[in-house]
């Protein structure tokens, strides 16, 4: 005791002190970690590195400049201009069978605060444009001949955070982000003011952490798939919050009765079905927080009854310690999905290209908007790839289609959302930063591709 | 400047018996540590509970219990160098106290990050084992500080 006293008493405490807060200040500084080359990351085999477990999360977001003059740089043979400009957070498109377009403008429910972490978050991603207004609309264009709108009317307003759109006959299906809501539809009507019918109700808030409900039609109309994305990251908000999340529900068109067609996909944000062999296939958001480089996002095949893994595991029997109590009867039947597009590049949009105005190469392969990354060093995503299907599968490597998202200095003009191909086979690419809508077509349709000028 | 001088010339003995020591009013840092040290040990308290029964509730107890420890950590702190700074209440530094202390609030911010992360390893195994840690050297530092203050009469 005496010794002890003596030894506080003396100066070399506070000098220990001193220490304490410098080796506290290295360990948080300590995370800057290394993100590895995202190319070992894409493709059926995806290199996983070890899991890391941070003491403060590394968040990068680029700050938003806008397209001022610019646009957006394309692959050879391509070219790219604005359709329409001015939007709200542009999320998704869908084009009409008559060939008008629809922009579903919406920016999701108001987070809650949960925990401190909440707040901060939301104040780093204010930067980034994520927290602008949610204008809950549906914007309809009709372009004429050079491409330019002709016509730009509000198809549909007054929605809850819309992003799903399907059309089946003369039945439009909007999913909100808590709903199914089906409205009369006739071709060529430029406005909806009918009121819609509930089909059936999705799981939505008061958490409502991933909120976009995608939405696709069989061929043969009869149901409707619905991405749900998970209520967390990781389970943080508990596994009673998940319930029916984190998968692609099945919806009867006739009766609103649903089935979860597909499970443990974290954040199902866009489906389409595969030309070839008819599959269905989804592009998902995988989880945060344990490294630059886990866990890759994805593109596969949805099976039938199949388990992706989330939250218990990933790409298969990977376990994911943060769950716990675990279930390993549910991960011994995880399925490895088919495509890994890399980590955090966050796809939001993916269109099967089954048009023919772009060149041949881009024929029966699947587009995908990358929002990109938000809490990697460095930046992930911020570009449309085209991933190259055969025989109805993935034949390649991605290849960056547009690009120029990011400037020099790695600040935003703008970041791609949903993708649509529109009736003249060009690929049109919402910007939710850059609140632009770009079409891409060939540089010289018809023409052999060619340099792009 | 007369408060000053007293001081200087009571510094160097350990008998600090001046009558001026009692006239002293209670430091108000004092009543702010006491409940940031009652706010981490509620932590510990709701981090064991969440082992044991790991309902996500029980993590945001714990969050926002170091958050609110944090806080008053911070008004403490404020209190203090007023004092000290303009020889109010305090006279020097009783450096066992400070140190110790501070090493608590360190190492409760390096556990507010270690709670700030998703699921079950926001607690288990490393936070839980901050929450002990900071409530270990809290008390030890309560029983030199006691020990410091019987045989002095050292306000701090």
């Amino acid at each position: 005791m005496m010794r002890a006293l003596k030894i506080a008493r003396s100066a070399k405490l506070p000098r220990l002190a001193a220490l304490l807060v410098t080796v506290a200040g290295l360990g948080l500084a300590g995370c800057d970690d290394h993100a590895g080359d995202p190319k070992v990351q894409i493709g059926a085999n995806p290199e996983l590195p070890a899991l890391q477990q941070y003491l403060m999360p590394p968040m990068r977001v680029a700050k938003v400049v806008g397209w001022g003059e610019e646009t957006p740089t394309v692959a050879q043979g391509l070219q790219v201009h604005a359709l329409a400009t001015g939007f709200e957070h542009p999320r998704s498109l869908y084009v009409l069978p008559n060939g008008d377009v629809l922009v579903v403008e919406s920016n999701g429910p108001k987070a809650p605060i949960s925990r401190p972490k909440d707040i901060i978050t939301g104040w780093v991603q204010s930067f980034a444009g994520a927290k602008a207004k949610d204008a809950n609309r549906i914007t309809l264009l009709r372009a004429n001949g050079d491409g330019a709108p002709e016509l730009r009317t509000t198809f549909l307003d007054h929605l809850n955070s819309p992003f799903g759109v399907a059309l089946v006959g003369h039945d439009l299906y909007v999913a909100n982000t808590d709903a199914i809501v089906r409205y009369p539809y006739q071709d060529g009507q430029i406005s909806i003011t009918a009121a819609g019918t509930k089909l059936t109700d999705l799981p939505g808030g008061p958490i409502d952490h991933h909120w976009t409900k995608s939405l696709l039609a069989s061929p043969d109309g009869s149901k409707l798939y619905v991405g749900v994305g998970s209520n967390s990251n990781i389970g943080e908000n508990g596994i009673g919050a998940e319930y029916e999340r984190a998968a692609i529900w099945e919806v009867d068109r006739a009766s609103g009765a649903h089935r979860i067609f597909a499970s443990g996909i974290r954040n199902p944000t866009g489906m389409q079905w595969e030309p070839e062999t008819g599959k269905l296939w989804a592009i998902a958001n995988e989880r945060d927080e344990i490294g630059p480089d886990l866990v890759p996002d994805y593109l596969t095949s949805v099976r039938d009854g199949g388990f992706y893994g989330w939250p218990y595991s990933y790409y298969g029997q990977h376990l994911d310690p943060r769950i716990v109590p675990q279930r390993p009867d549910l991960v011994a039947t995880a399925i490895a999905p088919d495509y890994a597009l890399s980590s955090h590049v966050a796809p939001l949009g993916v269109a099967m290209y089954t048009g023919t105005d772009l060149p041949e190469n881009y024929h029966g392969g699947a587009f995908v908007g990358e929002h990109g990354s938000w809490n990697r060093t460095p930046l992930n995503g911020y570009k449309v790839v085209f991933v190259p299907f055969s025989g109805g599968k993935p034949s390649g490597p991605a290849q960056d289609v547009v690009t120029g998202f990011l400037d020099a200095n790695d600040h935003a003009r703008g970041r791609p959302v949903g993708l649509a191909v529109d009736r003249r086979g060009g690929l049109l690419i919402a910007d939710d930063v850059g609140n632009t809508v770009w079409r891409v077509s060939s540089s010289k349709p018809g023409a052999p591709p060619k340099p792009a000028s | 400047m007369k408060h000053v001088a007293i001081t200087e010339t009571t510094f160097t003995g350990d008998t600090n018996s001046s009558s001026s020591a009692r006239r002293r009013r209670r430091p108000i840092h004092r009543m702010l540590v006491s409940f940031s040290a009652a706010y981490f040990a509620g932590a510990l308290v709701t981090d064991i509970v969440y082992w044991q029964m790991p309902d996500v509730l029980w993590e945001r107890f714990s969050i926002w219990l170091i958050l609110a420890g944090l806080v008053m950590a911070g008004l403490a702190t404020v209190a203090y160098v007023i004092d000290l700074a303009g020889h109010r209440r305090i006279e020097r530094p009783a450096w066992p106290r400070v140190v110790g202390y501070a090493l608590a609030v360190l190492l409760s911010v390096v556990n507010a990050f270690v709670h700030s992360r998703d699921g079950y390893t926001a607690v288990v195994p490393s936070g839980l084992m901050l929450s002990a840690l900071v409530v270990v050297v809290l008390l030890f530092t309560a029983w030199v500080g006691m020990a410091l203050a019987n045989r002095q009469r050292v306000g701090a």
